[in-house]
């Protein structure tokens, strides 16, 4: 707990004390339930649409799974470094728990990369892990995320919490430009980075579609951890000015 | 489609939901306990919660 008194805190967090108790808005169940059904719309399209490609076969399928999950990815961490820096700039509670949102929901997509990368690796390359620039650098990425979700849970004093993740997101999210130059300044075996222009046309809509599928499903994963981490932080402000009224 | 292809695209998919669906099961899980925990305590602190 802080050792700031409570009249300081508001002023740091810029909240006043209804603001910092009140519950936030609920996320729309309806646009979460829109996201979902768009990313299995998407899938089917893809899969069904998409002709064999020449070197993979039909094994380019993998691809309209592993390219969004790491965009997303990526796209969750520059939410942690704006949010990161915001903090470290004006102190404010909820930019904290923002980035703190989108670091567990970018860590869960650059986990999930990680493991369609080996199952794409096992049949393209005959194994399933190689110490690639581009492997080690989203390994190195992941970790750095996981350690900033272990930093969070192991210390309690919330601006302490709130400043040393900050820094740590900062600092990790600048590994996101290492990680996609990789493949670029290093003879790696991962190709090239994917994109609509670097595909031939006939995977280019399958993937905008599953990659504009998964960020509405991100866009609810973040909006969703973000009302919870929020809730979890009202209930200790209650619980502080509890403690308060009973001294 | 080759076999031993196919055996790795179902996989990636499956492994794909799984990890959505996981993680959506999460939040959904904490989002109640949370949600609780705030009607609890606003009701047992006098004046707090949404006045």
């Amino acid at each position: 707990m802080s050792s700031k008194p409570d009249d300081q805190l508001m002023l740091d967090s810029g909240l006043s004390s209804e603001t910092r108790t009140a519950p936030p808005p609920r996320t729309s169940v309806l646009f979460g339930f829109i996201a979902f059904a768009a990313l299995i719309a998407a899938q089917v399209f893809s899969i069904l649409t998409s002709p064999a490609e020449g070197d993979m076969g039909h094994l380019q399928k993998i691809m309209y799974v592993h390219v969004p999950a790491a965009w997303m990815a990526f796209i969750s961490f520059f939410v942690v470094l704006a949010f990161s820096v915001r903090y470290l700039w004006q102190k404010r509670e909820n930019d904290d728990l923002l980035a703190a949102s989108a670091a567990e929901v970018g860590a869960t997509f650059t986990g999930l990369t990680l493991m369609l990368g080996m199952i794409w690796g096992r049949p393209a390359w005959g194994v399933w892990w190689v110490w690639d620039a581009r492997l080690t650098s989203t390994l190195v990425l992941f970790l750095i995320f996981v350690g900033y979700l272990a930093l969070r849970a192991f210390v309690d004093d919330a601006e302490q919490r709130a400043r040393w993740s900050a820094a740590v997101g900062a600092i990790g999210a600048i590994n996101v430009p290492i990680v996609y130059m990789s493949v670029k300044w290093w003879r790696t075996l991962h190709q090239p980075p994917s994109s609509p222009a670097t595909l031939d046309p006939a995977y280019t809509m399958g993937l905008r579609l599953n990659a504009i599928a998964l960020l509405l499903v991100t866009i609810y994963f973040i909006r969703k951890r973000y009302e919870i981490a929020r809730l979890e932080r009202a209930v200790e402000h209650l619980a502080e000015a509890a403690a308060m009224g009973g001294k | 489609m080759e076999e031993s292809n196919l055996k790795f695209i179902i996989a990636a998919y499956s492994v794909s939901w799984l990890v959505i669906l996981g993680y959506l099961a999460r939040l959904v899980r904490k989002g109640s306990r949370a949600r609780a925990d705030y009607d609890l305590m606003s009701q047992e602190i006098p004046g707090g919660g949404p006045q």
